[in-house]
């Protein structure tokens, strides 16, 4: 059986001061793999982002379910742990305070909270920041402490909404990089959502594209490209297939919306 | 020597432009320009602080201002920052206090201290309600804003981890709200003082206010005026030293992007 199965999912959100309802994602049945690593792209407004919010049970359904390791979601829990685009981190808490917060908020118990935390710090590469708060932090420092403490809970699920989207081309792609060599060692199931197709292709064993009003799947693509990856294969026949095929599409959706806004 | 100059350039300039004032004042009334029946002379009001600093008056008068003003910042700060800690967390406990805030805002307290009097009598029960009441509000508000303003990236990202509604407010919103905290308490300390002070011009028999009206009404002109330095002094260092914590505590704030 998958280890995520979302079934005719929807959710709805309220209009800002108003009591009418709109479907930010509708009826979308999605199977994940154990130990893959999903992309999930779409234009902004296209209900990726809360997708991965009804996964870690941070939003209530307006109908179906999402189920991991056989049991539905009902609220945030421990299955699994969120990396958002902002770091979040507390800022009165060192880089080991804020790794070990997420192990205090889950009352970890199975062994030392500073060791464990430690070893994710030198894990994401930060071993002689541990004591460094984050606004002495680069962006994509920050973002390695908030990945740090998401896998430092050791989940089942890692999700991740856009977590290198405030970061320059350049961190992008080291960070990338950095994901796949930690996402190697213990290979956890991975939804990780984004706008840029290129990361999308170069992180995921599948990607999904959303299309929006309402959020739905439009399509599924198989990446076949062995593992581990490296950034030559960006120039590969089979990236730049896929690429076109999802950049295609994408547009069909960015038509659409440059309609509305000439419309307006 | 330069380094040093620099260092402390707001300080050395500072204490150099209160001497140019001094020596302005002095030389006023040296020159016939200024009465000294009306506002003395830096000498005397120096010579006039040695002597009540030898028979210990100023001290006395001090410590009686100081006691006051300790007693009233204590109960505002646990008062205000209990009331705005739950104010801040609970909407309903806010909507209750609303009206007093409002009515603490814009009706002067001391218009009502022949109240006090009448219920507390002349000296410290009154001057210590007074000094109270100036400094709860804006360290009830800010403690308010403190937790209210929480970070919802933060709370969001602690209820993702598991975190209960007692976590987000013990771990995110209670240590998120200290700059906040801090900046009302310093509000709180200069506001505690002038309770506390205007209180004691006609509400007390201790303490410098009440030295201020006493000497005023006898024509004593310098020893009014080392009252009144003497609570300058006091008010400029409790800022100062509060300003100096405050940089402590929110330096993450001030360097975050």
């Amino acid at each position: 059986m998958s280890h995520i199965q979302f079934r005719d999912l929807s959710v709805s959100y309220r209009r800002p001061k108003s009591d009418e309802r709109f479907l930010a994602i509708d009826r979308i049945s999605l199977d994940i793999e154990r130990g893959s690593f999903v992309a999930v792209v779409g234009s902004s407004g296209c209900g990726k982002s809360t997708l991965l919010l009804a996964a870690a049970g941070l939003v209530s359904l307006a109908s179906g379910r999402v189920v991991i390791d056989a049991a539905p979601v009902t609220g945030p829990g421990g299955h699994a742990a969120m990396v958002f685009q902002d770091a979040s981190l507390l800022p009165w808490r060192s880089v080991l305070g804020n790794v070990r917060f997420g192990l205090e908020m889950r009352r970890w118990k199975r062994d030392d909270l500073t060791e464990r935390a430690l070893r994710h710090i030198r894990m994401v590469g930060l071993g002689d920041f541990a004591d460094y708060h984050p606004h002495q932090l680069s962006g994509g420092m920050r973002q390695r402490v908030n990945i740090a403490r998401a896998l430092a809970v050791d989940p089942e699920v890692l999700l991740m909404d856009e977590p290198f989207g405030a970061l320059d081309a350049q961190t992008r792609e080291v960070m990338g990089n950095e994901l796949l060599r930690i996402w190697e060692r213990d290979r956890k199931t991975a939804l990780f959502v984004t706008h840029d197709i290129e990361e999308a292709v170069f992180l995921a064993d599948k990607v999904v594209v959303m299309g929006r009003d309402p959020g739905r799947i439009k399509d599924v693509v198989q990446v076949d490209l062995p593992r581990p990856r490296s950034p030559d294969m960006l120039d590969s026949e089979t990236f730049v297939t896929i690429r076109r095929r999802l950049r295609e599409s994408l547009a069909e959706d960015m038509a659409s919306l440059r309609l509305v806004t000439e419309g307006v | 020597m330069i380094a040093f100059y620099r260092r402390f350039e707001a300080v050395l300039v500072g204490t150099a432009s209160l001497i140019a004032i001094a020596v302005a004042w002095q030389l006023a009334v040296d020159n016939g320009f200024i009465d000294p029946f009306f506002i003395s002379t830096p000498l005397a009001v120096a010579r006039e602080a040695m002597t009540q600093a030898a028979d210990g008056t100023l001290f006395v008068n001090i410590s009686a201002t100081l006691h006051a003003f300790s007693l009233a910042l204590a109960l505002a700060a646990a008062v205000g920052i209990g009331l705005g800690v739950l104010a801040g967390w609970f909407r309903d406990v806010e909507a209750a206090l609303d009206p007093f805030i409002w009515f603490k805002y814009s009706a002067p307290t001391i218009a009502f201290y022949p109240i006090f009097i009448a219920y507390l009598g002349y000296g410290l029960p009154t001057v210590v309600t007074v000094g109270f009441l100036f400094a709860l509000t804006p360290i009830y508000a800010n403690t308010l804003a403190g937790i209210r303003n929480v970070d919802r990236d933060l709370a969001r990202t602690a209820r993702a981890f598991g975190a209960r509604p007692l976590d987000v407010f013990v771990r995110v919103a209670l240590p998120g709200s200290v700059p906040l905290l801090v900046a009302g308490f310093r509000l709180g300390v200069g506001r505690a003082l002038t309770g506390v002070v205007v209180a004691e011009l006609f509400g007390s028999t201790a303490g410098l206010g009440y030295s201020i009206t006493q000497h005023a009404q006898l024509m004593q002109t310098a020893p009014m005026m080392v009252s009144i330095v003497a609570i300058v002094l006091i008010g400029v260092a409790l800022t100062q030293a509060l300003g100096f914590v405050e940089r402590k505590t929110d330096a993450w704030r001030v360097d975050a992007e």
